[in-house]
């Protein structure tokens, strides 16, 4: 009897022991949760390209992007370019946490420029999973600068478009790449070999070097680099460029170098005419501020 | 005799099982705002366990669930502030007795051993457990950088509202 009273005993003690362990247990089959990977990248804009991310609903935000003169032009008396400056100003806002549509307006060739920006899909893990976030981004652009060949142009002649699919992915907490395909439309082009229509390929990543501060790059290639009649050589070139993201509170300074001056899709990508290896380097930065001005 | 210690011992089983109570509902909130900016959150996606029998008590958040007023606030929590990418949950894990909850609070992977007061009252066949209580940032580790140290207090209050359940598996 006393044998069986200690093994009951015995029994209930460790029923009670696995019933403890089990509550806290009970604490991580919460799982059941999705959770959408944040903070791929710290702006809107990797560079000169898109990231996956915009700013949140009710968010306004305020870019402005400098792009210095060529290190090859006197670059001494020009003070290492900053006295030629182009610039770029841009407006956007976060109508939901998906949709960002803006407007900016840019000193190369008088451009201003519209765009819409819709993150389609988020990388997610937990309960559901899916490895990427992919948005999509179509941008206008509107050519202000006269033209010079002396003829009428309408104004469609001035218009150019920029559609992409951008696919992001978090790796992890340091490092994020990205890989956009696009699509460039000019209503007019130099020369009637000129294709209206050429295909981007942009690769870019960062990687962050401590919790403000972010290693970036990017680096586009191009289905078409010689436009003009009968033109052997390149004349636009694939634009590349490095830089540093530094996020302080409602700012992120990205200050690079690249081989580009154009700011406004799709002048940057399809018609950069300056050549890393010719030493057509330029200075630049994009400073964001966002504004919760809906809560 | 032995029927009756196996019966027992069955009834035993379900009855310590029966006085487990849940919820994946908890609502918790904490306030770590100054005079110069509101920082507040909240989730209402926090797990809490109770078992009456032994009176364990564990309450556990995932901390990207917060939800703040602002996209970029939120960002800046969960990444630079509770890096919820290397430590994506916080955890309670203690005892409730005599009005008081005692245990490990882990926040930021560290714990600290904390005993603040706390109610848990029986409602219709549930337990409702609340309690609100101040913790400092930097005992978690949580750095704040100078620049926005005037922010940005050095305290969170922290707000837990849950109604348990009894649970059964």
């Amino acid at each position: 009897m006393g044998r069986l009273r200690y093994i009951f005993f015995l029994s209930l003690s460790v029923l009670l022991a696995t019933a403890q362990e089990d509550l806290f247990d009970l604490l991580d089959e919460e799982s059941e949760s999705t959770q959408y990977t944040y903070a791929t990248f710290k702006g809107t804009k990797l560079l000169n390209g898109q990231t996956n991310e915009t700013p949140g609903k009710g968010v306004l935000q305020y870019i402005i992007s400098h792009r210095f003169g060529s290190f090859t032009d006197e670059y001494l008396y020009n003070f290492f370019g900053l006295d030629n400056a182009h610039i770029r100003m841009q407006l956007d806002y976060g109508f939901s946490d998906r949709l960002n549509i803006g407007i900016g307006r840019s000193s190369v060739l008088k451009t201003s420029d519209a765009f819409v920006k819709y993150r389609a899909l988020r990388q997610k893990t937990g309960a559901t999973f899916f490895p990427f976030s992919v948005t999509l981004y179509s941008a206008l652009n509107y050519r202000g600068a006269r033209f010079t060949d002396g003829i009428d142009h309408n104004t469609t002649d001035r218009l150019s478009y920029h559609h992409q699919a951008i696919f992001a992915r978090k790796f992890n907490e340091r490092l994020s790449l990205i890989l956009a395909p696009s699509i460039v439309h000019w209503n007019l082009v130099p020369g009637p070999e000129d294709p209206n229509d050429t295909y981007h390929l942009l690769i870019g990543g960062r990687y962050k070097l401590s919790k403000r501060i972010a290693l970036t790059s990017e680096y586009a290639f191009s289905s078409n680099r010689s436009y003009g009649s009968g033109a052997t050589e390149e004349r636009f070139h694939n634009p590349m460029s490095v830089g540093v993201d530094i996020e302080t509170g409602g700012h992120v300074f990205q200050f690079h170098l690249s081989n580009t001056r154009a700011m406004s899709d799709p002048l940057w990508v399809a018609q950069n005419p300056y050549s890393a290896a010719n030493g057509s380097l330029f200075l630049g930065f994009n400073i964001s501020r966002v504004f919760t001005v809906n809560q | 005799m032995k029927n009756i210690l196996l019966t027992v011992l069955l009834v035993s089983s379900t009855f310590v099982s029966a006085q487990q109570y849940l919820t994946r509902e908890a609502r918790l909130n904490f306030d770590a705002g100054s005079p110069l900016e509101d920082i507040e959150a909240f989730t209402e996606s926090g797990s809490a366990v109770y078992d009456a029998t032994t009176g364990k008590i564990g309450v556990q958040v995932l901390m990207t669930s917060f939800q703040f007023k602002r996209a970029l606030m939120q960002e800046h929590f969960n990444e630079n502030y509770v890096e919820s990418e290397k430590f994506p949950k916080a955890s309670f894990k203690g005892y409730y007795g005599e009005g008081n909850v005692a245990g490990g609070l882990t926040i930021h992977g560290v714990t600290k051993e904390i005993t603040v007061p706390a109610r848990l009252d029986q409602e219709d066949g549930n337990f409702v457990l609340v309690t609100s209580f101040d913790i400092t940032l930097a005992d978690y580790e949580v750095k704040i950088p100078s620049a926005v140290a005037n922010k940005i207090s050095k305290t969170a209050s922290i707000q837990v509202q849950a109604t348990l359940k009894k649970f059964s598996k």
